[in-house]
């Protein structure tokens, strides 16, 4: 037993170093923090820290649903009110009836059951047949106190023909700590599509876990980003699951760890059903003491034949003491299929460096240049400009190029 | 500590009784089917050995007792009794037969496809052979050529009597016996195997093979190697059953150790052909083997491996580059067909300066067989300017069959180079329509193919092997035309 268990116990044992899952990714630090749910209820402006906007993306239009600790926060937020697009916090929904949650990932691990134990409130975000949603809506989760954890969960619905692009924006003061533990469940239906980028940006000292679990129905399309800016302790796990024929995911990322973080993505795409496409690219620069961790799992079902399925991991390590442990996995039951993987370490190119240097650049702008052009391939498939370059301009900021 | 206590008291008890309790039965030819510490005291005192050996193979007994059964591996297997194998029969009288007629035709059938002479075919389905027959003599003329060299080549059994310091000092120190299951299993059972030095500067002028000596002595499921190459030799060497030996045990645990000493060269090539079970997944040989390299400086280890039998397998030949500039390399065709079931890669952990590894796996899958390339690639924090280059590449024939990638990656250095890149497909209707068209009959084109896949790791086999190799990998895909 621990401090962190003591509080917050479970059927599930928490996973060791033995659990191949959790191999590189040890949560033994989270068990000796005495972490709490905030009994705090909405405050509105005033309980809100001066340094951030609620509002992330300040360029982008956009719907905004804003959470603090995991409480939902009316006043700061801006829903989307019409028609064929239903979004309301389980807190504010009339009926009380249990919510379609299909994914059994509570089952399989220790923190999906924390979060199915535990959870707060979220979002049901429904977008009608045929229904093109006009703007963004961007969730916005603030973790703000010292151990306070939040345990949100979204549910997102599109059905057919529907579209919508969400933005799930993660964000902690430099005073927090504690522990965010979100979890989404997405199903998109036969010709709609879902654009969804999440955002870590977290100050302080959290243990952030978050999960997405997403369905896709027949000739369904999938753009997804994950981005890292800044967190003490990340662990994102993506797992798709195409389910009818022609569908087309496309999942980008990037990390750029520094001083002693730890980032981790995780990531499945599961090919059970024919003709369908899938492209993966992870970026990821290892600075000063930090540890990154990709692993990569693309299963293609007996039934999947015609699967064309792509997967690249690429790490810079950039100074001495980081370290990246990756592991790209292809698990094949299909004969008829295209499926390669390419996986990279590797450090910034010399030759290139030189060139910018010999043309009066000096290093820091050069790698600078580098690094935007390595992260060029990532960052130009994000659904807006806005949100693109907001996100290109915190990474600047923060690595101070 | 008092629990600490107890458990050592217990331990010396337990001990002692079967030191005295065995003694007697050492006369017997095989040991019951169990295993205990008098089982592990009995083999150690059957093959004469000394004190140290007995102290090590009980501890890795010990150690044995307390691992569990690793079952991380992509492969679905129902765990082998382990006290229901008898550890020990002394070297069986084959029962030989009087002429070729006597063996089971379909065996002949694959040896002349494989091409191997009938003096060969006798030889190797047990059939009585002259004493003149020429590999007798050929290996005794090789021995006399190897002996003016200072080589010895010889049976571990036969090291341990005549070279104990040499063993003593190498035995177990790039396979420990805590290493794995297997590994701790066969370090306290092991009943012989093969021992190998080169010593320095000597280049060994022909391959050495197990092939001679397996034969002859007739060596059990838990074979040890240990090859050792002194400073700047080399030595290629050569194991393995090309032939479809009908193998009658269940469970192989074998452990394989090389050291290679300073700019010392080793390469290691073994084509495994055990039985794969029949087409229902019946029967068939646990391959379950450690096998192991230390490169010091400037040297080199190349595996290659061409495995295409036994039910399931579960092998990771690995390097280990611990001096600065050695060189790892790794070449792989593994093939299945049928229930077989593989999974099987390599480590390359570099932790000298400058090091190299080369990785080129290359899978084949049919029938409703299941292929895994598992491999490690681990960059320590020193080891400056490493490289790593691997490629694992998966040909599919039947739409029933499976074929996975996990390659693990760790880097730990900021001037270390790792590209790792994987690809699965299938042959294609067209390459063999254009076979057809030019009047070659389909499965011959498949072999054709195939062998141009495999091609890369095949020409890194030693001829003779490299001949066999091609036609056995005709001979595993026969009747999987998908």
């Amino acid at each position: 037993m621990s401090v962190f268990t003591d509080k917050f116990s479970a059927t599930l044992p928490p996973p060791t170093r033995k659990s191949e899952r959790w191999k590189y990714s040890p949560i033994a630090k989270l068990l000796n923090h005495e972490i709490e749910i905030s009994k705090a209820s909405a405050q509105g402006l005033n309980g809100w820290p001066e340094s951030l906007m609620p509002n992330p993306v300040l360029n982008l239009d956009a719907y905004l649903v804003v959470f603090k600790n995991g409480v939902f926060e009316p006043t700061l937020s801006d829903l989307p009110v019409s028609d064929g697009v239903d979004c309301i916090p389980f807190s504010k929904m009339d009926q009380s009836g249990p919510l379609e949650f299909s994914n059994v990932y509570h089952q399989k691990e220790w923190i999906g059951e924390l979060n199915d134990t535990y959870r707060q409130d979220g979002l049901s975000l429904h977008v009608h047949r045929n229904v093109k949603v006009d703007r963004p809506i961007v969730i916005h989760h603030l973790t703000d106190g010292i151990n306070v954890a939040s345990f949100p969960k979204h549910l997102i619905k599109v059905e057919e023909g529907g579209e919508l692009n969400v933005v799930i924006w993660s964000s902690a003061t430099d005073r927090s700590s504690g522990m965010y533990n979100g979890l989404l469940e997405a199903s998109i239906g036969p010709n709609a599509i879902l654009s969804l980028e999440k955002v870590c940006n977290e100050g302080g000292k959290v243990f952030h876990f978050s999960h997405e679990h997403i369905v896709q129905e027949r000739d369904s399309k999938l753009k997804m980003h994950t981005f890292t800016i800044k967190g003490d302790w990340v662990r994102n796990e993506l797992e798709i699951i195409s389910r009818g024929k022609g569908t087309d995911s496309v999942f980008n990322g990037a990390y750029l760890p520094l001083g002693t973080e730890h980032i981790d993505n995780h990531t499945t795409m599961d090919h059970t059903s024919s003709d369908c496409t899938s492209s993966e690219l992870y970026r990821g620069i290892m600075y000063g003491h930090s540890t990154g961790v990709f692993n990569g799992k693309v299963f293609v079902r007996p039934d999947a034949q015609k699967t064309n399925a792509f997967q690249q991991n690429t790490n810079i390590v950039a100074d001495r003491g980081a370290a990246i442990n990756t592991k790209p996995e292809l698990e094949i039951y299909a004969d008829d299929v295209k499926c390669a993987h390419g996986c990279t370490v590797g450090q910034f190119d010399l030759d290139a460096l030189f060139y910018l240097k010999s043309r009066g650049i000096d290093e820091k702008a050069a790698k600078a240049l580098l690094v935007e052009a390595f992260l060029a391939d990532v960052l130009s498939s994000v659904s807006s400009t806005e949100l693109s370059a907001e996100i290109m301009s915190l990474y600047t900021e923060r690595h101070g190029w | 500590m008092e629990r600490i206590d107890e458990d050592k008291l217990i331990d010396e008890v337990t001990g002692k009784s079967y030191e005295y309790g065995f003694t007697t039965d050492i006369e017997s030819e095989t040991l019951p089917p169990g295993l205990n510490e008098g089982v592990v005291r009995t083999i150690s005192a059957k093959k004469n050995e000394p004190e140290w050996l007995l102290n090590w193979r009980l501890e890795a007994f010990k150690v044995w007792s307390e691992m569990k059964e690793p079952d991380w591996a992509h492969v679905e297997y129902e765990k082998p009794d382990f006290q229901a194998i008898s550890y020990y029969s002394a070297p069986k009288q084959k029962k030989e037969l009087a002429s070729l007629d006597e063996v089971d035709p379909k065996l002949l059938k694959t040896m002349e496809k494989l091409g191997i002479s009938i003096e060969e075919q006798k030889r190797l389905s047990g059939v009585a052979v002259d004493f003149v027959m020429d590999s007798v003599s050929v290996a005794t003329s090789f021995k006399e050529k190897l002996g003016e060299l200072g080589v010895i080549f010889c049976s571990l059994g036969e090291a341990i009597q005549e070279h104990p310091e040499l063993v003593r000092k190498h035995l177990g120190t790039v396979v420990p016996q805590r290493d794995n299951y297997y590994a701790a299993l066969n370090s306290a059972v092991f009943t012989d195997g093969s021992f190998c030095y080169i010593p320095k500067g000597v280049r060994c002028p022909m391959e050495l093979s197990t092939y001679f000596r397996i034969n002859q002595a007739g060596t059990g499921q838990f074979e040890r190697t240990l090859i050792v190459a002194d400073e700047g030799s080399y030595v290629s060497y050569l194991e393995g059953c090309t032939a479809p030996q009908r193998d009658e045990n269940q469970l192989h645990a074998a452990v394989v150790e090389i050291i290679s000493h300073d700019e010392a060269e080793v390469r290691y090539s073994t084509v495994q052909n055990w039985y794969p079970g029949d087409q229902d997944g019946k029967g068939g040989v646990f391959n379950f083997v450690t096998k192991r390299g230390l490169c010091h400086r400037a040297s080199k280890i190349s595996w290659t491996q061409v495995e295409t039998g036994s039910a399931v397998t579960w092998k990771y030949p690995s390097c280990i580059l611990k001096g600065d500039d050695s060189i790892g390399e790794f070449f792989s065709v593994a093939v299945t067909n049928n229930k077989q079931q593989a999974d099987t890669g390599t480590k390359m952990i570099h932790i000298g300066k400058r090091t190299r590894s080369t990785i080129i796996s290359k899978g084949i899958s049919s029938g409703h067989s299941q292929n895994s390339y598992r491999g490690l690639v681990q960059i320590h924090p020193g080891a400056e300017n490493s490289r790593n280059f691997s490629v694992c590449d998966s040909l599919l024939m039947t739409d029933t069959c499976g074929a996975h990638t996990f390659p693990y990656i760790e880097a730990k250095n900021p001037t270390a180079q790792i590209e790792h890149e994987a690809t699965t497909s299938k042959i294609g209707d067209d390459q063999i329509f254009y076979c057809q068209q030019r009047g070659i009959e389909e499965e011959e084109a498949i072999g054709l193919i195939v062998k141009g896949y495999a091609k890369d790791v095949l020409n890194k086999l030693p001829m003779e092997f490299a001949v066999e190799a091609q036609k056995l990998l005709t001979i595993s895909l026969e009747g999987s035309v998908g």
